[in-house]
């Protein structure tokens, strides 16, 4: 009886709940010193001096480390973080840079001494407005067969997208724009560093744990088999645990320096320009139509705000999965721009470019909706697609008709209160958008073992960020084992195990899922070969195929069964294992690859204070295989609730300083309780196994997308008033 | 939109901003005239690493049952005692500043930010964290109840809402959906646990009853 698909509560439940869980800055070891950084408050310049003699002199002060008194750091290797080191020169690149590390033998110590380092700038006007600096230039490629950032589709005999926008009987364009925003995954970036004879074991969270550790070794200067990244509670990323920001290199060098452990944990003021965010966006989407709602023409433009190359970052290009994906139609131009500014590095942040550009295209569709005079549900089933427009590929698997249908039927769509109806203080308005988000394979590998206990691990070096990887490692595992999940222990998080996919781009699930299923026959067949070689084993002597494995017993006929536990006993062995990678094939080249939604909601204005309140939520998705139905609805849910801050609160302005303004969870609002209702969801679970074998493409970011512009449009119904910057806030709404 | 109602709501016993600056300034001056250094090895029950700092003033506190005896640095907030002092990490630091209830527990019953209170503060009172709230492997209803309707995901938040959802069945602010989501609002869930947090609660009061 498998689990596979059915509500399993997270194993790593009790130990969450209960405080026994050790995310990286709960280690508290003998000796261990306490480190706090100094950061930049200046947009651009260079450092003229800095006095430290008031820190170095301070009370239980280990060490001050500058530009001046440097440790020695390298670059991580090119697109594992930004592309300089800390501390080794005295540029400044962006407002909130790492100048200096203070070392002392308590946090008090240190945070206080920190303060008292003084620094002198030779200042400069950093360059902070994407509007000034608009048009920006064609974002670079993003190589491994991604779609050029700038293409166009044409129909026979047209020569332009303008042309065809001009020959359409019906055209819409807005432009959509949208401030800094920040991942605020809840645990601060922290790190806990100790070496021992020349080897280095650091605490940190990790996405993807071994690219830690071999842009960490990097980043130290020393071989990449000296380091080693433990990282099994991971309180939240996002995006951004991703690349190695600087904090881990400058734990674990000065724990070298010092010789002792030392945890360094970001102030949370910190983390906001230290770990990447989602950069300010700017897009402009035009929609050529017929009267009765065929779309002739899409055009989708974006300027995005990016770090200088001194300083580096992961490129936003959120047109080519949204709009070069979502609809059927015979022109479409896709321009992705970049506009270089004097800023904190950025990186992915969930849902990185779809979450924009959904919101971008679905609130274009809307408007065109309202300007046909149509029902926005109709007017995406007139252009539904059956191959991506961008490519022209046919889907793996594609059942986003079915999405739209079961949540209309779900919200009752059909029946929604007409635009603009009272009531009391509210007003009350619907509106739907599609979520879509590229759903990618990694290459994996995982490892299975057979104990002499009658436990099973499973192991790869994958991460749990809320996932619920290591459940899923667990119910895979127990499922292909045929053993009980309470028999099998999951690994995760741990840069020594196999070589794992990274918790990224909703990938993990779908790239780990199928290789345990492998792993675990490949176990099965040295299990077997075992039980036939060994002189100990009662199947001595025959041949592997007259020996069946099923439900944790090999199983030779006549009454001659055994568990796997007697004979590793029988046998002498503690375990037997055997590791399996797996990852695309040749279908990577021959499908397009998505995972699809369809919200519906009903939003509130009030008709006084303009405050929009989010009162009804359903969202429908098809992404092939559920794995935990309890964990699936959990990804969906918070999902919508990131849409939800994305629509109606993020925003972190830039300054013309240079400076983030909004850098405190009292100033950046996220979502609360109170924000949010009971949200409604709902999946299709029909296995795409064109995908993989197992048939599961994940879930972590898909219902991001959409979702805010589900919002906008509930709002424009309820309201009459289209904002197109976002967070839609209440002065927005006071016209 | 974003209610931020505090993580320690407008009750009767609360701790005001102004009943906090004062009893903290009353407590370490009482406490700062304390002359020999206390034996916090042999007091406290939990083996707390070698106590560092300046102008440390003796606190003796009970945690969890066990009765704790320290010098302090004033500066030592009650979170990075517990967390970096007595080894109890299950309380977190989500940002040291009051903003987002991670750093949640009980004083003398009462729920508070502890990055907001000072460790002298709490001379003589009783405090319980998320590892006192659960009997060995027996776990608290709302422990159990959080862990049945997935009220979390990373878990890092965990603590802070599991101790915020205990005080508000005390508090009689569990009744309605609404006074739930009023006042859990001041524990932030970034993975948006939200629905499932209220769930959970709405169980468990049943069984604290």
């Amino acid at each position: 009886m498998t689990s596979v698909g059915t509500d399993v509560d997270r194993v790593d439940g009790p130990e969450k709940t209960t405080g026994r869980a050790r995310y990286s800055a709960d280690r508290v070891l003998p000796d261990m010193a306490y480190a706090h950084v100094v950061l930049s408050t200046i947009g651009k310049g260079r450092i003229r001096a800095m006095n430290t003699d008031a820190a170095a002199g301070a009370p239980g002060v280990l060490r001050v480390y500058t530009p001046f008194q440097p440790l020695k750091l390298y670059p991580p290797p090119p697109g594992y973080g930004e592309t300089y080191a800390v501390l080794q020169d005295r540029d400044i690149r962006f407002r909130g840079q790492v100048i200096g590390l203070v070392v002392a033998r308590t946090f008090e110590q240190a945070r206080e001494a920190a303060a008292l380092v003084t620094t002198e700038y030779d200042a400069q006007q950093p360059s902070t407005s994407l509007a000034a600096g608009s048009p920006g230039v064609t974002a670079p490629d993003q190589g491994q067969g991604a779609p050029p950032a700038k293409f166009a589709v044409l129909a026979p005999g047209v020569t332009s997208i303008d042309q065809a926008l001009a020959a359409s009987e019906v055209t819409v364009q807005g432009t959509y724009t949208q401030g800094s925003q920040h991942h605020v995954a809840m645990e601060p970036h922290a790190t806990v560093a100790v070496w021992q004879d020349g080897h280095l074991t650091a605490y940190c969270g990790a996405q993807m744990p071994q690219v830690h550790a071999v842009s960490l070794a990097a980043q130290l200067g020393v071989e990449a088999d000296r380091v080693r990244v433990l990282s099994p509670y991971v309180g939240g990323a996002f995006g951004s645990r991703v690349a190695t920001w600087p904090d881990i290199a400058l734990a674990s060098a000065a724990a070298l320096d010092l010789d002792r452990p030392v945890k360094l944990v970001l102030a949370r003021e910190q983390v906001f320009t230290m770990v990447g965010h989602r950069p300010a966006v700017s897009q402009t989407v035009r929609l050529g139509a017929s009267a009765d709602g065929v779309l002739n023409a899409v055009s989708h433009k974006s300027d995005v705000a990016m770090p200088m190359p001194t300083v580096g970052s992961w490129v936003m290009v959120p047109a080519q999965d949204t709009s070069g994906a979502l609809y059927k139609t015979p022109n479409l131009a896709i321009d992705q721009r970049v506009v270089p500014l004097d800023m904190p590095p950025t990186w992915a942040m969930r849902g990185p470019n779809e979450a924009p550009g959904g919101f971008a295209i679905e609130t274009a569709m809307d408007e065109l909706a309202v300007s046909l005079r149509m029902d926005p549900l109709r007017l995406r089933l007139r252009n539904y697609a059956t191959t991506a427009a961008g490519t022209g590929r046919p889907w793996s698997s594609k059942h986003l008709r079915e999405c739209y249908e079961t949540g209309a039927e779900r919200f009752g769509w059909s029946s929604r209160p007409r635009s603009g109806t009272v009531d009391g203080q509210w007003l009350v308005g619907t509106g739907m958008a599609t979520a879509i988000y590229p759903a990618a394979r990694f290459p994996a590998a995982v490892r299975v073992r057979f104990r002499d206990d009658g436990t099973a691990v499973v192991a790869s070096a994958t991460a749990d960020i809320g996932t619920g990887a290591v459940t899923l490692l667990s119910i895979c595992g127990s499922d292909a084992l045929g053993i009980p999940l309470s028999r099998v222990e999951p690994r995760l998080g741990d840069s020594a195990l196999p070589p794992g996919a990274p918790a990224v781009g909703s990938a993990g699930a779908g790239s780990t899922a199928p290789v345990i299923r492998s792993a675990a026959q490949a176990a099965i067949t040295a299990l077997i070969d075992l039980a036939v070689t060994h002189p100990d084993s009662p199947f001595y002597g025959m041949t592997a195929d007259q020996v069946r494995y099923h439900d944790g017993y090999l199983d030779a006929g006549a009454g001659r069964s055994m568990g796997f536990a007697r004979l590793l006993k029988l046998t002498g062995t503690a375990g037997v294992e055997a590791t399996a990678n797996g990852g695309p094939g040749p279908e990577a080249g021959q499908y397009a690859f998505h995972s699809f939604g369809a919200h519906f909601c009903e939003v509130r204005g009030n008709r006084f204070t303009g405050e929009p309140r989010v009162s009804r939520f359903t969202t429908v998705v098809d992404i092939g295989t559920v794995v935990n139905a309890q964990a699936t609805r959990s990804q969906i849910v918070g999902s919508v609730i990131f849409g939800i801050g994305h629509a109606l609160l993020e925003v972190d302005p830039l300054e013309d300083s240079g400076r983030l303004a909004a850098g405190n969870l009292g100033d950046y609002l996220v979502p609360v309780n109170a924000d949010i209702p009971d949200i409604d969801v709902h999946w299709l679970d029909i296995p795409d196994t064109v995908y993989s074998p197992f048939g599961a493409r994940g879930v972590g970011e898909l219902a991001t997308v959409g979702s805010a512009a589900a919002i906008g449009n509930a709002i424009h119904d309820a309201t009459g008033i289209r904002v197109r910057d976002l967070p839609i806030t209440l002065d927005k709404l006071l016209g | 939109m974003a209610s931020r109602s505090p993580s320690t709501p407008p009750h009767r016993d609360g701790l005001s901003r102004r009943g906090f600056i004062g009893r903290t300034g009353a407590v370490v001056a009482g406490t700062a005239a304390a002359s020999a250094p206390l034996d916090t090895a042999r007091a406290a029950p939990q083996s707390a690493p070698a106590q560092q700092g300046e102008n440390l003033v003796a606190v003796a506190l009970t945690v969890n049952g066990r009765s704790v005896r320290l010098m302090a640095d004033p500066r030592w907030t009650l979170l990075d005692t517990l967390r970096e002092r007595l080894s109890l990490t299950g309380t977190k630091k989500g940002c040291d500043r009051g903003q987002c209830g991670a750093c949640t527990v009980h004083v003398e019953g009462r729920r508070v930010l502890s990055c907001l209170t000072l460790t002298a503060s709490v001379d003589g009172e009783h405090v319980t964290t998320v590892e006192g709230l659960s009997d060995g492997e027996h776990l608290h209803p709302m422990q159990r109840a959080f862990i049945a309707h997935d009220g979390f995901q990373c878990g890092y938040c965990t603590s802070g809402q599991i101790m915020s959802a205990v005080a508000l069945v005390g508090e009689g602010h569990a009744d309605t959906d609404d006074d739930i989501k009023e006042y859990m609002s001041g524990n932030i869930c970034r993975c948006g646990a939200y629905p499932f947090i209220r769930d959970a609660i709405k169980d468990a009061r049943e069984e604290m009853r």
